[in-house]
């Protein structure tokens, strides 16, 4: 079943279901990297759903939680979906857990074995959002416009059967 | 070599719409959307056809099987036309003396002009006396054939990495072609098979832009090969969480759960199995309940059960964490300073976002002219 969205900051509920599974689950696991713990990094809103990075001691990801509930297209467990970040755009998985409810990930790093120290996985994790929301691309968007991918967007939007049977999604339909 | 690759599509009896839906559907495999298919097929339809020779060593003939079946009959067909035309002693019709002919007859004509793609490997122990083809040991024709190639293709984990009959004790003393070829650029394309749509992905990628794909250290497409199975496998989410098949057939098994306590390599395996999947994008072994067993990464015969799980992740000879083979090597600590963290961290990115045409075009790469 769907899980509430979480309408404040999911940090300390992400952080303490992680760390029951570290020391449930994931107890005894060889790759999991005993220097590091659990950390939910630089959670904030972006377009309606919370985005930020999950630090574990076996992996790092990019995370999207429900934030507006108007804004979280659900996606089964295993599904992938591409969304459009300033840097580019990031393929996603469906996952759901009964202690985090939904969410999607995108893998940074797994496993962890090069992070020495907690502290430096928390400021890549930092880095790597920044890089992610960071226009890097902007430049050679604006070069290379990708009408089809901005076609496949507005076709994706919600809208009425009737906007659809009319074509609103089209570059200038409405003139006709 | 006035012919160009259209042409000679044509006289093989592909219609101009068949032409065109394969430059698309290649585009779409190797990420380059619309504006990428009209590249493609401009290419195709301007540039002299660069015949290909295609070797067999010491292998199993399932780099071509694979290939063959690409996804799509029509890419097989396609890519068939244009490569099978020279020589491929598995697929090609002469056989006997005139085989042999044809090959130095490629070889004259287009000399520093052809690719050689490599399937399978040499032995090189006893004088090379344990792969014979056409009477001379195959190290001596592969030699011969490289030495006016324009490039090197690495067909699969034998060619690649040595594979099976290089697995300990390598009686034969089977090894890599790069440890025979030294002077030409060469292109590793490993898997046991590799995945169809990445042959003929990095065979059309070199015939639309003249140049190698951009490479890892190990020489290895880095559009297909910059990623584990992990990274991009449907059941991630669930090694996240912890939950573990333990056993084939008990529970966690039946609800999709992650392999890697049964021996699953996909952390350890760069490939695009989870990302492309196989038989026209139907499934991969993990889909099917089965883990990764590395067919695609160096002595992966050599690297314990297929079925025990993996107690260290940093795969032989490489420092990758981020998802590449190329990274600087070391433990990230505090000490190393916040320049090292946002290299990794930039890297982690630029792996994790998806290709766009300029990733994949713009590379700034050794030209092979």
């Amino acid at each position: 079943m769907t899980e509430p969205a979480f309408a404040s900051d999911p940090t300390a509920r992400l952080e303490a279901a992680y760390r029951a599974i570290h020391a449930e689950r994931m107890h005894g696991i060889p790759i999991v990297n005993p220097a590091l713990g659990v950390a939910a990094v630089g959670f904030a809103d972006w377009e309606g759903r919370w985005l930020g990075v999950l630090v574990t001691p076996w992996c790092m990801n990019l995370m999207l939680v429900p934030r507006d509930p108007a804004a979280w297209r659900p996606l089964a467990v295993g599904a992938k979906r591409r969304y459009a970040l300033p840097a580019g755009e990031f393929e996603f998985i469906g996952g759901e857990d009964p202690a985090i409810g939904e969410y999607q990930m995108c893998s940074l790093f797994s496993p962890m074995e090069r992070f020495g120290d907690m502290e430096t996985a928390v400021l890549t994790a930092k880095l790597a959002l920044e890089a992610a929301l960071a226009p890097a691309q902007a430049e050679r968007q604006a070069a290379e416009p990708r009408p089809l991918e901005k076609l496949a967007r507005a076709v994706e939007a919600p809208m009425s059967k009737r906007d659809f049977l009319r074509g609103s999604f089209l570059p200038g339909v409405d003139r006709r | 070599m006035s012919e160009t690759y259209y042409e000679c599509m044509r006289k093989q009896g592909i219609t101009r719409r068949s032409f065109l839906k394969f430059c698309s559907l290649t585009a779409a495999s190797l990420g380059l959307g619309a504006q990428g298919a009209q590249q493609i097929a401009h290419a195709l339809e301007t540039k002299p056809r660069t015949p290909v020779i295609w070797l067999h060593g010491l292998e199993c003939t399932c780099c071509t099987e694979s290939f063959i079946r690409s996804a799509h009959p029509l890419v097989g067909d396609v890519v068939l036309s244009m490569i099978s035309l020279d020589y491929d002693d598995t697929l090609m019709a002469a056989a006997g003396d005139q085989v042999e002919q044809a090959l130095e007859d490629t070889i004259k004509k287009f000399k520093g002009n052809y690719i050689l793609a490599v399937e399978g490997n040499p032995p090189i122990g006893d004088d090379g006396i344990y792969c014979i083809p056409g009477g001379k040991p195959f190290v001596e024709k592969l030699k011969h054939a490289a030495k006016d190639a324009l490039a090197v293709i690495a067909w699969g984990s034998c060619a690649s990495w040595g594979c099976v009959q290089a697995a300990k004790p390598n009686p034969t003393t089977a090894v890599p072609i790069d440890k025979v070829i030294k002077d030409k650029p060469i292109i590793k394309v490993p898997g046991c098979p590799p995945i169809p749509e990445v042959m003929t992905g990095v065979v059309t990628y070199f015939l639309t832009f003249g140049r190698v794909p951009e490479l890892d250290i190990q020489g290895r497409p880095k559009m297909f090969y910059g990623q584990r199975i992990h990274d991009k496998c449907y059941r991630r989410p669930h090694f996240d969480a912890g939950q573990f098949v333990e056993r084939f057939d008990d529970a966690g098994a039946r609800m999709g759960y992650c392999l890697y306590k049964v021996g699953c390599k996909g952390p350890t395996t760069y490939n695009a199995c989870s990302a492309i999947r196989w038989n026209d994008g139907l499934s991969f072994p993990i889909q099917s309940g089965h883990g990764c067993i590395g067919c695609s990464e160096d002595a992966f015969w050599d690297k314990g059960g297929f079925y025990e799980h993996l107690t260290t992740v940093r795969p032989l000879g490489t420092a990758g964490i981020e998802g590449t083979a190329d990274q600087i090597g070391g433990t990230l600590a505090a000490v190393a300073g916040v320049a090292i963290a946002a290299h990794a961290a930039a890297s982690a990115i630029k792996q994790a976002r998806s290709k766009t045409r300029n990733d994949l075009t713009s590379v700034p790469e050794k030209k092979v002219e």
